[in-house]
């Protein structure tokens, strides 16, 4: 009884749902050539996506890339939200290496998956240069004053892409950086189940042990402070506000830092500018305008202007702590100079070692090995020491007295005064230094006496 | 992490699949070279794609028959409408739907490149055009602007695509243009240009034809102007055309001079969405239409100035006259 009112009141739901949502008249052009109609309705976003039919655009910028697309790959052929409702577009830009045929291999390989429901829905390949105003090492592209420009560079390579790749078809778009190395499969569902507009993961990176372990990545998470808004209003209207830099002390709070490893993962912090690494949004956010500004947006650029874009038009803008995706360790230059230096030392350590080796072969061969009978002669030498005097003294000073002899030695002293203390007849009234001064004034005058006489 | 259920599931059982079907291709890889995309000021002969754009709250078949009339090769013309969520849009989209169908199943000379419609994603978000007779209050005027700069950015960002270099904005009721129009605007290669929009009527005092400006959101900041926009609240937002916001800007609607020729151009910093060419970079690099009081400008004047944040300089025909229908 129970059970048929509520299938009776499920249908009744359904049937209301038919009737107010498909109210309004749809065209039909399906035999009409090059004409295309799109409800929006239909990719508003549902927060169970994979079971809807929600198509998701999967958006890469790359740049010199090639080394990290197999990990990439790696990881995309293992994600569990439905391949076939996944469209991948990549912006391939100002790249040195074979980022674009790298690329291509990669894609081959993925559609040519035995398995069918493996392979990816639409795929897309964009080239467009925008020429560097910076390296791309990773000081070059970290350092301070590098940012604002940067940023601004790479705010248009994200807009190209983000306009082309998006289609009214999609539900959610997905921004992803190339250079993750460890992410969860369920990294769409994990993120599009909380139903926010935009949402990001917090980002790690392992470090090598010398470093401490893991360390917060992204920065560019945060909410927005009063020293924050202070700051802003003290610049001028193009500079833009990097986090993670002493120039600009904001003590806003980060996502980053916001990280409880034993903690919820469900756990969700309001955030006023996102990282780039990892963003969820719905599709209506970019439809509706917001994108990543080129231009200084409320003091910044980039990602972090788009959180703030989004937020100023209405849109939720979402953080989860406790859920950490890791990105690559990069060394920063620091870093691979502190890196060369352990080499270098290593292989000092090295070169000493085999030299340290070679000259104990060498002592073996060219010296006998006294020791064992030192132990013995040891003895034999010292036999007739007194030790009790050389205890009491405690070190090896030796008192030899002269007395008896005096006699013997006298008449030579009075002769000649010149060998004092040759014979050991040190004058006891006098101490050692100005013994050691008496001399010296002898030697001089007799150094005197002598150059006088050539002269 | 929770577990998640995959077994697919409906909106409505009774319509079994309610999403239009899949055009894409299976296992497709298409590969664009944006650096080829060019915008020059020979358009037609470089065979460069224009995208004209229209939010539609009324068909006027006025504007369908001035569309038609256009010069530019259709095979080059793509051209997208969005409609409002309402019964209103369901009339439009009808007659849009009749004249679009006898155009795109006519001969294949005469069928446009593509043409997309959109229907609004909600009620909320339905959009009119301001008729010049009913200006409300600043507060409604700024809401309904926000709606026109909403379904603005709906109808670029889902169809600007990998070919189009220049992108056109025309109102739905604006219903007289030179046939050249697209030649003639693309030809001054500027990244944003707009032409100034009048209005035919029937001059009762002089007993004839005559005609008027219409759109006065195509300007040239003042330093009032600017005084203006530092002493209001973030909130704020400055329009044309209300006593108390007396700017004193240089309006490209009073420049028009009968007698000079239809190729001068004049520097702007706001301007309408009439008749408005701008070149797919501008768009692509960011520049919107603020839903919301960007520099206390909004939609197509805050567009104007977010193109210049961006670097590009935004100009205006002032002799160049395009007509809105008469109301």
């Amino acid at each position: 009884m129970f059970f048929s009112t509520l299938a009776t009141l499920i249908i009744y739901g359904d049937l209301l749902s038919v009737f107010t949502e498909n109210t309004y008249y749809t065209p039909d052009f399906s035999r009409i050539p090059q004409v295309e109609y799109y409800d929006l309705n239909d990719s508003k976003g549902d927060k169970e996506g994979w079971r809807t039919g929600d198509r998701v655009v999967f958006c890469v910028p790359l740049r010199d890339a090639a080394q990290h697309l197999p990990r990439f790959f790696n990881l995309l052929s293992k994600m569990t939200y439905p391949h076939n409702q996944i469209d991948l577009t990549f912006l391939v830009s100002d790249s040195k290496d074979d980022t674009l045929g790298c690329l291509k291999d990669e894609l081959n390989k993925l559609q040519q998956n035995k398995d069918k429901t493996k392979r990816f829905g639409n795929i897309e390949i964009y080239e467009k240069d925008f020429g560097q105003v910076i390296g791309q090492s990773f000081s070059d592209r970290h350092g301070f004053a590098a940012q604002g420009p940067r940023r601004k560079l790479m705010a248009r390579a994200r807009n190209w892409l983000g306009s082309v790749a998006l289609k009214p078809y999609h539900s959610w778009v997905y921004w992803r950086d190339v250079d993750v190395e460890i992410l969860p499969d369920t990294i769409l569902e994990d993120l599009i189940h909380h139903d926010k507009d935009v949402i990001v993961p917090n980002v790690w990176r392992p470090l090598p042990d010398w470093l401490g372990n893991i360390q917060p990545y992204d920065l560019n998470s945060w909410k927005e402070s009063e020293g924050g808004m202070q700051l802003a209003d003290s610049l001028d209207e193009d500079a833009v506000i990097v986090e993670g830099y002493p120039e600009y002390a904001t003590w806003r709070p980060h996502l980053a830092y916001m990280r409880d490893p034993s903690g919820d993962p469900e756990i969700e912090m309001e955030l006023d500018g996102i990282g780039g690494v990892s963003i969820m949004a719905k599709a209506k956010v970019f439809r509706a305008g917001s994108h990543y500004p080129a231009f200084s947006f409320k003091k910044h650029a980039e990602t972090e202007a788009f959180g703030k874009l989004s937020r100023t038009m209405g849109f939720s803008v979402v953080g989860l702590p406790n859920y950490v995706v890791w990105h690559i360790y990069e060394p920063s230059t620091d870093d691979l100079k502190y890196m060369e230096w352990m080499a270098e030392e290593e292989e000092r350590i090295n070169e000493e070692n085999k030299i340290k080796e070679f000259y104990q072969k060498i002592w073996e061969i060219g010296f006998e090995d006294m020791r064992s009978s030192w132990e013995k002669d040891f003895h034999n030498i010292l036999k007739n020491v007194d030790h009790t005097k050389l205890q009491n003294s405690n070190k090896l000073k030796f008192a030899v007295d002269w007395e008896d002899t005096a006699d013997d030695y006298d008449h030579v002293l009075v002769e000649n005064e010149i060998t004092v203390g040759n014979d050991g007849s040190f004058d006891k009234s006098k101490s050692g230094e100005q013994l050691v001064e008496e001399q010296e004034n002898t030697k001089k005058a007799q150094i005197l006496a002598a150059q006088q006489n050539e002269e | 992490m929770p577990k998640y259920i995959y077994k697919k599931k409906t909106k409505n059982w009774l319509f079994f699949q309610n999403k239009q079907e899949d055009l894409i291709p299976q296992s497709h890889i298409a590969h664009y070279d944006l650096n080829t995309l060019h915008s020059t000021e020979d358009a037609a002969l470089n065979k460069e794609q224009v995208l004209i754009l229209t939010p539609m709250q009324t068909f006027h078949i006025e504007y369908w028959n001035n569309l038609l009339q256009l010069s530019y090769p259709r095979e080059l013309i793509e051209i997208g409408f969005i409609i409002p969520r309402n019964k209103n849009g369901d009339e439009t989209l009808k007659n849009l739907e009749r004249e679009i169908k006898k155009i795109q199943t006519d001969k294949k000379e005469s069928r446009f490149k593509k043409i997309t419609i959109l229907r609004q994603e909600q009620e909320s978000d339905s959009f009119n055009a301001l008729g010049e007779k009913d200006r409300h209050s600043l507060e409604v005027q700024k809401e309904r602007r926000s709606k026109m700069a909403l379904s603005r950015n709906q109808l670029l960002f889902s169809t600007i695509g990998p070919y189009t270099s220049w992108v056109l904005w025309m109102d739905a009721d604006i219903v007289e243009t030179p046939t050249s129009l697209i030649q003639d605007m693309t030809f001054h290669n500027k990244p944003v240009v707009s032409a100034n929009v009048f209005q035919r009527y029937f001059n009762e005092d002089e007993k004839k034809d005559a005609i008027r400006p219409y759109d006065f959101n195509n300007w040239a900041e003042s330093s009032l102007g600017l005084q203006l926009a530092s002493k209001m609240g973030e909130d704020e937002i400055i329009v044309e055309g209300y006593a108390e916001l007396a700017t004193y800007r240089l309006l490209m609607a009073h420049s028009y001079k009968a007698t000079d020729s239809p190729s001068e151009t004049m520097e702007l910093d706001g301007v309408g969405g009439g008749c408005t060419l701008v070149k797919a970079e501008v768009h692509r690099d960011g520049a919107m239409f603020p839903t919301f009081p960007f520099y206390h400008l909004i939609e197509t004047e805050g567009f104007a100035k977010m193109a210049k944040r961006l670097g590009y300089a935004v100009y205006g025909l002032p002799n160049y006259l395009v007509y809105h229908i008469e109301e």
